[in-house]
């Protein structure tokens, strides 16, 4: 049988291995410079004192120590417990509306539901202000309580995470199988029965999921504190006050890796979600139509109705205010909030800086994520350095963008780094949002390439066709909606984005939604609910090009067509 | 097809594949001939998949040797190596027209314009498909989309042509259909074909020679008359064909005692009296018609029950004195009408020694 001696077959390397595994030792090059090194120095400077020097866990020990430091901890906490206990019932049961009932204009309220996405989320703490602020229109709904602090905090919390868990949520209700409620009725089961027993058991892993990626979202944020946190301090506004205020670098970096623990734990969670999550759905799943039920469907309307509204609401307040002369004494309409230079030095050129930064990361990152992806994907053996590039580009998740941005401080400041040169440039700026939002670009990707066939790339081969001339011929028309997917995900992520770049910009690099931050703080805050909607409405009409564009894909390419 | 005696075309020596623990291939040897069509045939799991993919440098062996027209290949990637494949995804490019996916390969190679296009039309034409060049695969059948799949694996020319289980994913009278221009296109082309395959009435249909795989190993190799009549172990005899297995012992020289009978065995392998031995014989071997005292091996049955199926129907048989000896056999649909064959019936059957094959328990 087998001998245990006989000798190994070392297979040859063709042309195309050598290139993709040159790539792919790049790749790790490149993740690891913005990813995993600064995220290093991060962690190495919450162990020194102020000259470098190692001190073990003595900051730490300070933190825990220094009341007005973890008082925030729990503030945190706190903020998003309660944040999370709100939005996940609504937004379960707005889901629960899109997908399960026959509830009509269902594609309306989706819109609706989805606007706080392409504004900063500063925006609907700008709008809560304008409502209920020292000079709100309401602040006798709230009956002498300030809005700023923890109130105000939470409410504008609930409307920007609003979207997102909303996202989460029909997704794993959509995925439901007919046959299952038919066998519940032949079994005579009642609708609560039916609720408990198929529906929520199907939408578990979703709502573990939503729960997590909330609790995150609003602990890490820091736009909302910044505006209408008052002297309620969290763990992302004090980073900002130490490494900023203080210039407390060990500090901040204590308060970065606290912060970094429940973002961890949340996206370890979700990966184990995701696993269990695998063959929910077989193939043989009869998708579920909903049935018309008038009470349900009515009560579900009103629901949807009364949330969409206050959305909108929020959204248009901030939007109207913008345009007002002297809120809330001189309600006449004027643009003269648009008139930036007379908040910012830049004036309109942070708008330019934002398009400009947006333009260059959609491109690069795009193009960097893709073939990273498809290096991952598609290479030959050499699992190790598959599976290195992966983790890699799965780490950017765990990582909140403050957290981020303040790595980046140490590690391209550090002497001798020859990328030092970057420092206070657009392109740090480009780097730092790439690598912020890489992992979700990097999924999507994956998830367009996995659905490829498995063997074209051997159909190839066997033709002796090189691997770049399919890639371009075959693989990247494929994916073209995907990769527009990615762009246009970092595009509108980078117009909004604060946390991360907060820490990197200059004088002359300085982006809107950074400019809403000053405005805000220097008490412009009509200017900063016009930049907020310039970025808003900038979102909106990329999204807008996205969606003609892939119809346009969709109409001109007669292979699309089924 | 090649003689026995001219140098093999592919030769594989001693070739052992793991994936981890697991062992797919355990030092497998073979010689393909050329202008041969090989069917390689077993359950899921054999490793079939494996030695194909290893043929083509896709999963290379762990250990062993590949020759290909007197090349070492065995440590070469699919691009060195001179093959055409078929998936059983087929594997199309699905942006790009049938003109240009059997094209894909030549534009590669330099050849100029209308080179391609001349080559591209002859070979659709081959295939039966001269007119859906502009088509793209979405807008074909299945079975439009295989041959394509196979003029694209064709178009460069190939010495050797695997195919990946290349019909399964077909329709039945699509795939009886398509089994048979293959055969025929193969022929024609004279070239050397390695085909995978679970369904062995595929392979029975298609191969010139049969390889019976089982857990990553070679169970028996040859022409399908072969592997049916003379099934060289008990899995063989199984996989292939419906077979009756039947319990017993060698008693003496050529005998083999069944359920207290003793039967005549001509395929006994010179086994030794006492051995315990499978005795084997087709549905369709049982002698039925024409059975008199004196013919040997008979013995008298009652019919349980009847399958029909179409043009035969399976009986189970118990022996009417109740020994343990539980039979099927085929019985024509004339010879049902002319015997009177019903469940309950008895009548005399027999099974020819002849017929009769055993392997060691």
């Amino acid at each position: 049988m087998t001998t245990a001696t006989a000798p190994l077959v070392r297979p040859k390397a063709s042309r195309d291995d050598l290139i993709m595994r040159g790539g792919l030792v790049l790749f790790a090059a490149v993740l690891l410079v913005i990813v995993a090194l600064p995220l290093w120095s991060l962690l190495s400077k919450s162990f020194q004192d102020h000259n470098g020097n190692f001190i073990g866990f003595a900051n730490y020990l300070r933190y825990v120590q220094t009341p007005a430091l973890f008082q925030s901890f729990w503030n945190s906490l706190f903020i998003a417990v309660i944040t999370t206990s709100i939005v996940v019932p609504l937004a379960f049961v707005y889901a629960y509306a899109l997908t399960r009932s026959c509830m009509r204009f269902k594609a309306l309220f989706q819109g609706l539901a989805l606007i706080p996405i392409l504004a900063p989320s500063l925006l609907p703490a700008l709008s809560l202000i304008y409502l209920f602020g020292n000079q709100g229109l309401l602040k006798g709904w709230l009956f002498g309580q300030p809005v700023y602090g923890p109130v105000g905090i939470i409410a504008a919390q609930v409307f920007y995470c609003f979207p997102h868990a909303l996202m989460i949520l029909v997704t794993a209700l959509s995925m439901a199988d007919q046959r299952l409620y038919e066998s519940a009725d032949a079994l005579g089961a009642s609708r609560l029965r039916k609720f408990l027993t198929v529906t929520l058991p199907g939408a578990k892993y979703g709502l573990i999921s939503t729960s997590f990626v909330i609790f995150t979202l609003v602990i890490t944020d820091f736009g909302i504190a910044k505006v209408v946190g008052g002297r309620f301090n969290v763990l992302a506004t004090d980073i900002y006050k130490q490494v900023i205020g203080q210039q407390n670098f060990e500090m901040g970096a204590v308060v970065g890796v606290i912060l970094l623990v429940p973002a961890l734990l949340s996206f370890a969670v979700d990966r184990i979600v995701a696993r269990r999550q695998v063959a929910q759905l077989s193939a043989r799943a009869v998708p579920f139509e909903p049935k018309p039920r008038r009470a349900r469907d009515l009560a579900l309307t009103i629901f949807c109705l009364v949330i969409g509204l206050m959305i909108f609401a929020v959204f248009a307040v901030a939007v109207w205010a913008s345009f007002i002369t002297f809120w809330p004494y001189n309600l006449t309409l004027t643009l003269k909030n648009y008139e930036f230079g007379n908040f910012d030095p830049l004036g309109w050129g942070v708008y330019w800086n934002s398009l400009l930064m947006a333009s260059a990361t959609a491109v690069f990152g795009t193009a960097l994520v893709f073939l990273g992806a498809y290096l991952v994907e598609k290479s030959n053996r050499f699992g190790i350095g598959r599976g290195f590039v992966h983790l890699l580009a799965m780490i950017p998740l765990a990582v909140p963008g403050l957290v981020l941005g303040l790595s980046y401080i140490f590690f391209f400041n550090m002497k001798g780094n020859p990328l030092n040169v970057l420092y206070g440039t657009m392109a740090i700026l480009v780097v730092n949002t790439v690598a912020h939002f890489y992992t979700v670009s990097h999924l999507t990707a994956m998830t367009a390439l996995k659905q490829l066939d498995a063997e074209f790339e051997a159909v190839s081969a066997s033709l002796k066709v090189p691997v770049w001339r399919t890639f371009f011929r075959v693989t990247v028309p494929i994916c073209l909606p995907a990769i527009l997917d990615v762009a246009i995900y970092l595009f509108v992520n980078a117009m909004t984005t604060v946390s991360a770049v907060i820490f990197l910009y200059s004088s002359e690099t300085k982006l809107a939604a950074l400019a809403i931050v000053n405005m805000d703080e220097s008490g412009f805050t009509a200017g900063a609910a016009g930049m907020a909607t310039v970025i808003a409405v900038t979102s909106a009409a990329v999204k807008l090009a996205q969606l003609g564009l892939s119809r346009l894909l969709s109409r001109t390419q007669a292979w699309r067509k089924r | 097809m090649g003689v026995a005696g001219d140098p093999p075309y592919l030769s594989i020596r001693r070739l052992t594949k793991r994936f981890g623990s697991f062992t797919a291939l355990d030092d497998v040897s073979l010689d393909v001939f050329a202008r041969e069509f090989v069917v390689f045939l077993g359950p899921s799991g054999c490793g079939k998949t494996t030695l194909l993919r290893a043929i083509a440098g896709l999963d290379i062996q762990t250990s062993g040797s590949i020759h290909q027209g007197g090349r070492d290949v065995s440590m070469l990637p699919p691009a060195e190596r001179d093959f055409g494949i078929v998936f059983q995804s087929y594997a199309l490019f699905p942006n790009l027209s049938v003109t240009d996916n059997v094209g894909y390969g030549l534009v590669s190679r330099g050849a100029s314009k209308a080179e391609i296009k001349a080559r591209v039309s002859e070979l659709l034409a081959l295939v039966g498909l001269p007119d859906s060049g502009a088509k793209y695969p979405s807008q074909l059948s299945g079975g439009q989309q295989q041959r394509v799949a196979l003029a694209r694996a064709l178009a460069i020319s190939p010495g050797l042509l695997l195919l990946d289980e290349p019909l399964s994913a077909l329709d039945a009278r699509v795939r009886q259909h398509l089994r048979q221009e293959l055969k025929e296109l193969q022929r024609k082309l004279g070239i050397t074909t390695i085909m995978v395959t679970h369904d062995q009435e595929e392979a029975l249909a298609l191969a010139d020679r049969i390889v019976v795989m089982n857990h990553g190993v070679i169970d028996q190799v040859g022409s399908p008359t072969e592997i049916y009549r003379k099934p060289a172990s008990p899995f063989v005899a199984d996989f292939v064909g419906t077979m009756n297995f039947l319990k017993g012992a060698v008693s003496e020289a050529g005998m083999v005692a069944i359920g207290g009978r003793r039967f005549r065995v001509d395929g006994l392998n010179g086994m030794a009296p006492g051995t315990a031995a499978l005795v084997c014989i087709r549905p369709e071997d049982v002698k039925t018609r024409n059975v008199e005292p004196g013919t040997e091996n008979a013995l008298e049955v009652e019919v349980r029950s009847l399958e029909f199926l179409g043009s035969f129907a399976r009986a189970r048989l118990v022996p009417s004195d109740g020994a343990e000896l539980d039979l099927v056999a085929d019985f024509s649909i004339n010879l049902l009408r002319d015997l009177r064959v019903e469940p309950g019936i008895r009548l005399p059957v027999a099974l020819p020694p002849d017929r009769l094959r055993a392997f060691p328990q």
